[in-house]
């Protein structure tokens, strides 16, 4: 959502430092999550229903007995898998189109970024919807709907940062030596536009992680009783007065994770950019 | 009259961007109803039930029986005469739809849109080039704010503020959903803000108002602040996509009427002529706002101002 | 799209899905909290709104709340299943009991000034059974019907093919609300926007997604006869907004921003209770309670040794009463002890009984188990395929789904609960018959009501719609439906219906689940609120103390 160049501030390294773990553990969660919490996100005991958080249940349980934070553990896979997963789509599709414009020829070149510029002039969340209605809800079809409107940014980066580079002078140089397009696009372009475009991506999986869980919100992406942040919010609405811990701890955890991951990109984003100057 | 011909030259192709975003949307829209999988008459149709006149008469009016590029034709220039369309589930036109529910968005983005403007220019002018650990203070602040989730801080709003201290009122207020929808908007606007702040209060005029007695924030306002909104200008499809598409999530949030509201109804419902409407008509404000923000410009920009 | 036949397919699928409650059966309750107040505004908030406003068409029950205040019936309905006076003043059954002769009120007026006559009454029910309505409720409350005589300007004949025995009672409902003939000659679309009836409100404005606002009908002294009084309502203004979010409307109604609410989540009901200042007016819903239905025709539940284990082998009452904190009750007949006919013997008919549960399954051949822990038969799982549409489930229905899956593990059934990405792809799958469970409330007065849940002619094809979800036939089961048509004796009815629900329950053909209750949160301000059948709430006898 956020296409605008910020010049990244110095972060404190006690911050960076504490936004490396908190990622960290979220990694961990979503890869080893049995690591991090006993029990089963999906097991129902209605006797403990609603219960605050205390001693045996950290974070409380939710309406069917279920440990909040058990369930938070869980949900770091679905979550993070969305936002990773959306931005890994919009940098390979955006990929192909901002090499496609960059080396493709004028018209190719016209075509492709004024395709861009449509995208980036319909509100995101707008146009995820519009594909939502076209493929319908479901984990898969939100991941496929952030991408669509996350992946013109990538688009503007990979063309901007490959024309820099063809007017470098050593893409002419391979080009004598008799390296074929493919290949000089493989081993010099890609390469060289890659430090960029991994920054960018790591600040945008905070944005992608945000719609993604928006949509689970909305009830447009994985369905309950799959333990994910945003659809175990949206659940905790109904109990607020009674039970706010439902609600609080997943956005918390969405709120953390997001801000941390933007702290490390940002951090990267000075180092790399420091580096490059 | 060289600055008069970039003023014309820059309307031109503001006016020419204008047009193809606008028909790259209709584009969008078109292919959106023919990937949708089935009949296209009963994409259109959604999960509605209609007579086989009412069919007969989709079919007709959309061009159905005739090949793609004819029905491409048909639809661009319907949505050129103004016509999006109809909706079978709400039994209404869908921009009598739409123009029932645009109202109280218009007026939540607008409160939203002032009240970021106001709270990012005051908190940049008073905290560019201070003492680092306020602008770290506020640094951090705004990270958080682009972090946080609107829906959640909707909730933690209306929470706080309505159900515990009762401030403001739980249904009907202003108040709390702009707060909501001007969070994200606030965070970024200030960091832009100051950074072309610091970088204006770094430039040979400031320092020769400042040699002139001229007092620090007079500085500040009358000066460097011109020179760091420019920048912003550049934010104008952001903002619009930022204040619209977080607008269906407020509104829920909030129970609100609007827009929002109407486009989810229309996701879930399967009823596609609304979600192209409304996509047309965002890509139409998308357009609105970024012309006047070009006149915005040239009133800003005193370099352009100062040539006519 | 897939689920549209070439026949026109008319789908009631808000009816099936979007029905909520429809109130006790009980008229306007006795005037309390002094005398009634003149004057000032009454604002309720709803949780959901109608898709169309014409109840001649739309089978949504917030259809029949929207357009009550504005629209008079014929005759009116109380809790003790009595009919009442209304805009007809007498009736007669012919003897053969096809024909109905209505003696009209003289006098009423439209609100754009058309007099009521028999011609009126006569265009209402042709329009209602119109194609071109094509009326998703009302029509079939009236299938036999044939046609009306106007025998002269206050005397009207409703014909029928055969007897017809609960019309009079669904001719109370608002779906049979009476329109002006004038406004009825409007395209459907028209109608869907803007109704005109002879009530005791006038329609200002319906603005989607924000609410609906009346003001008083000058001049209406047509009251039904059960109410409690005549004349003018008592409020200026009636507003109804619709707030869609549960935690939201709540606080608008303890925040003092309106006078009463629809659906007080069940969560809530202590809290609002405890509030000096408000009340929680608890009205349970006639009709069919929300239930579980098995398809007996095709899949695992056609073994009736299964349908009995997973019904007995899941403790339904415990998690009923966990979930809802007593604000529903535990069901055991299909339809809820309010309903005309209700059969208290099923009560005790059948009971939770795990032990019971896996015999049961050990005997139908389910004995092996798979590496998860569920049964298997010939190395196959026992699944049961359930299409559960969220986005149309109230109530934290999906929580309690969510808990029926966990205790269905505990006996070694698999439920698999799919989410159809829309309604559309519901219904298809229900008219289909393609699912093993489906899940539904339908509210509704008459015993009737098990005739659409039971009868054999109420099984879905791919051309016509039923409610028979259980897609369940039995001859036995069939005779008594249609012999409950042919009387008017509300004894003999009952016993009728009782049998129904004795070999249903037998047979378990259906898994009751919980008897829904309305839970009106209102401020202590408000008085004289009403109920009405089908329709939730009425305005006519309320009035709220200003200040």
């Amino acid at each position: 959502m956020t296409a605008v160049a910020i010049r990244p501030r110095r972060i404190p390294r006690a911050g960076v430092w504490a936004a490396s773990l908190f990622v960290a553990v979220v990694a961990l969660a979503a890869l080893l999550p049995a690591v991090l919490a006993h029990g089963s996100p999906s097991d129902v005991d209605a006797v403990a229903a609603l219960r605050p958080p205390g001693a045996a249940h950290l974070l409380g349980t939710d309406a069917n007995g279920r440990d909040v934070l058990t369930r938070i553990v869980y949900g770091a896979r679905p979550s993070v898998l969305a936002g990773l997963g959306a931005t890994a789509l919009a940098v390979a599709a955006g990929t192909v189109l901002g090499l496609l414009a960059a080396l493709g020829g004028r018209v190719l070149d016209e075509v492709t970024m004024r395709l861009v510029d449509v995208l980036l002039a319909l509100p995101g969340l707008l146009l995820a919807l519009l594909v939502i209605a076209v493929v319908g809800p479901g984990t898969f079809n939100a991941i496929l709907a952030i991408a669509a409107y996350t992946l013109p940014s990538y688009a503007r980066l990979v063309r901007a940062q490959t024309l820099v580079i063809r007017r470098s002078g050593y893409v002419e140089a391979a080009t004598s030596l008799g390296l074929t397009r493919g290949r000089i696009v493989l081993r010099h372009v890609l390469p060289n536009a890659f430090a960029p475009l991994l920054v960018v991506a790591t600040i945008e999986v905070g944005t992608a992680l945000v719609a993604a869980a928006s949509l689970s919100f909305l009830g447009l992406g994985p369905r309950p009783p799959a333990p994910e942040w945003g659809a175990m919010l949206s659940q905790g609405r109904d109990y607020f007065s009674v039970a706010w811990w439902m609600a609080i701890f997943p956005g918390l955890a969405i709120t953390l994770t997001v801000l941390s991951v933007t702290v490390v990109g940002r951090h990267l984003q000075r180092r790399v950019e420091g580096r490059l100057a | 009259m060289t600055a008069r011909r970039t003023v014309a030259g820059r309307i031109a192709a503001r006016l020419g961007t204008s047009l193809l975003v606008l028909w790259g949307a209709v584009t969008v829209a078109f292919a959106a109803l023919h990937l949708t999988p089935g009949d296209v008459a009963d994409v259109l149709i959604g999960d509605s039930t209609v007579t086989p006149e009412v069919r007969a008469q989709i079919v007709r009016e959309y061009g159905l029986d005739r090949p793609v590029p004819v029905q491409y034709l048909t639809y661009l220039g319907r949505v050129l005469h103004g016509d999006l369309g109809r909706s079978y589930q709400l039994h209404e036109s869908v921009g009598e739809a739409i123009g029932s529910q645009i109202g109280p968005s218009i007026q939540l983005a607008l409160t939203a849109f002032a009240l970021a403007a106001t709270v990012s220019v005051t908190v940049a002018t008073l905290t560019a080039k201070r003492r680092r650990w306020v602008r770290g203070l506020f640094s951090g602040l705004e990270l958080v704010g682009v972090s946080v989730p609107s829906f959640w801080a909707g909730i933690l709003l209306l929470t706080l503020f309505s159900f515990t201290l009762g401030l403001f009122p739980v249904t009907g207020g202003l108040a709390l959903p702009a707060v909501a929808l001007a969070v994200p908007v606030i965070a970024v606007l200030t960091q832009v803000l100051r950074e072309g702040l610091e970088i204006a209060l770094d430039e040979p005029f400031v320092l020769t108002a400042r040699s002139r007695g001229m007092g620090d924030l007079a500085v500040r306002v009358r000066h460097a602040l011109r020179h760091a909104l420019l920048p912003t200008v550049t934010l104008a499809g952001w903002l619009v996509g930022v204040l619209f598409g977080g607008a269906v999530i407020v509104e829920q949030v909030f129970s609100r009427p609007g827009i929002g509201r109407l486009t989810l109804a229309a996701v879930a419902g399967k009823d596609l002529p609304v979600v192209m409407g409304v996509v047309l008509v965002s890509a139409a404000l998308y357009v609105v706002v970024n012309i006047l923000l070009d006149v915005l410009y040239v009133v800003i920009d005193p370099r352009l101002r100062s040539a006519s | 799209m897939h689920n549209r036949s070439p026949l026109g397919l008319v789908i009631p699928v808000a009816g099936l899905l979007a029905l909520s409650a429809c109130g006790g059966t009980q008229a306007a309750r006795a005037p309390q909290g002094g005398a009634p107040v003149k004057g000032g505004t009454l604002t309720f908030a709803v949780n959901t709104e109608p898709t169309c406003l014409d109840p001649h068409q739309s089978p949504q029950d917030v259809t029949g709340l929207f357009t009550r205040p504005a629209l008079d019936s014929l005759v009116a309905l109380d809790a003790k299943g009595t009919i009442h006076p209304w805009l007809a003043t007498s009736w007669k059954v012919s003897g053969d009991q096809k024909s109905y002769t209505f003696t009209l009120r003289q006098g009423v007026k439209f609100s754009d000034g058309t007099p009521f006559d028999a011609a009126a009454v006569k265009a209402n029910l042709d329009h209602i059974v119109a194609p071109a309505t094509k009326s998703q409720l009302a029509a079939s409350y009236i299938e036999p019907y044939t046609g009306s005589d106007v025998i002269d300007d206050h005397t009207v004949r409703v014909n029928f093919s055969r007897p017809y025995s609960p019309f009079l009672s669904a001719l109370a409902t608002a779906y049979f609300g009476m329109e002006s003939p004038a406004s009825l000659k409007q395209p459907q679309d028209a109608l869907c926007k803007q109704v005109v009836g002879s009530g005791p409100f006038v329609i200002d404005a319906w603005t989607p997604k924000q609410g609906i606002t009346f003001h008083r009908n000058r001049g209406y002294n047509w009251a039904p006869a059960n109410a409690a009084h005549n004349g003018e309502a008592y409020a200026d203004k009636l507003v109804i907004k619709v707030i869609t979010e549960n935690s939201v409307r709540l606080g608008a109604l303890t925040s003092g921003q309106v006078d009463a609410i629809a659906s007080v989540p069940p969560v809530n009901v202590r809290q609002v209770k405890a509030d000096p200042g408000l009340a929680v007016d608890v009205r349970q819903a006639p009709g069919g309670n929300y239930n579980y239905y098995p398809n007996t025709a095709s899949g695992v539940f056609t073994d009736r040794r299964v349908r009995q284990a997973f019904r007995d082998g899941i403790d339904f009452a415990t998690i009923v009463k966990n979930l809802y904190f007593g604000a529903y009750q535990p069901a055991s007949s299909p339809v809820s002890p309010s309903t005309t006919g209700y059969d208290k013997g099923t009560e005790t008919q059948w009971r939770y009984d795990p032990a019971e549960a896996g015999r049961l399954l050990d005997e139908a051949g389910w004995t092996g188990r798979d590496s998860e822990g569920y049964r298997t038969k010939d190395g196959r799982r026992l699944t049961v395929r359930w299409p559960f549409y969220k986005a149309a489930a109230r109530e934290n229905r999906d929580t309690l789904t969510e808990q029926v899956q966990a205790e269905a593990k505990k006996i070694g059934v698999d439920v698999d609960v799919t989410n159809p990405p829309s309604i559309g792809d519901f219904v298809t799958a229900f008219t289909k018959g393609d699912y093993d469970l489906v899940d539904f409330s339908w509210q509704r007065a008459d015993g009737d009501a098990l005739r659409n849940l039971f009868s054999s002619a109420s099984i879905s094809t791919p051309t016509r719609f039923g409610q028979n979800a259980a897609r369940y036939s039995d001859k036995e089961v069939d005779g008594w439906l249609s012999d409950a048509l042919d009387t008017t004796d509300l004894g003999r009815r009952a016993e009728l219906y009782a049998k129904v629900q004795h070999k249903v329950t037998d047979e378990a053909a259906v898994f009751p689940v919980y008897v829904f209750n309305y839970l009106l949160g209102e401020s202590k301000r408000v008085h004289g609120i009403g109920w009405e059948p089908q329709a939730y709430p009425t305005f006519y006898d309320a009035w709220v103390v200003q200040g």
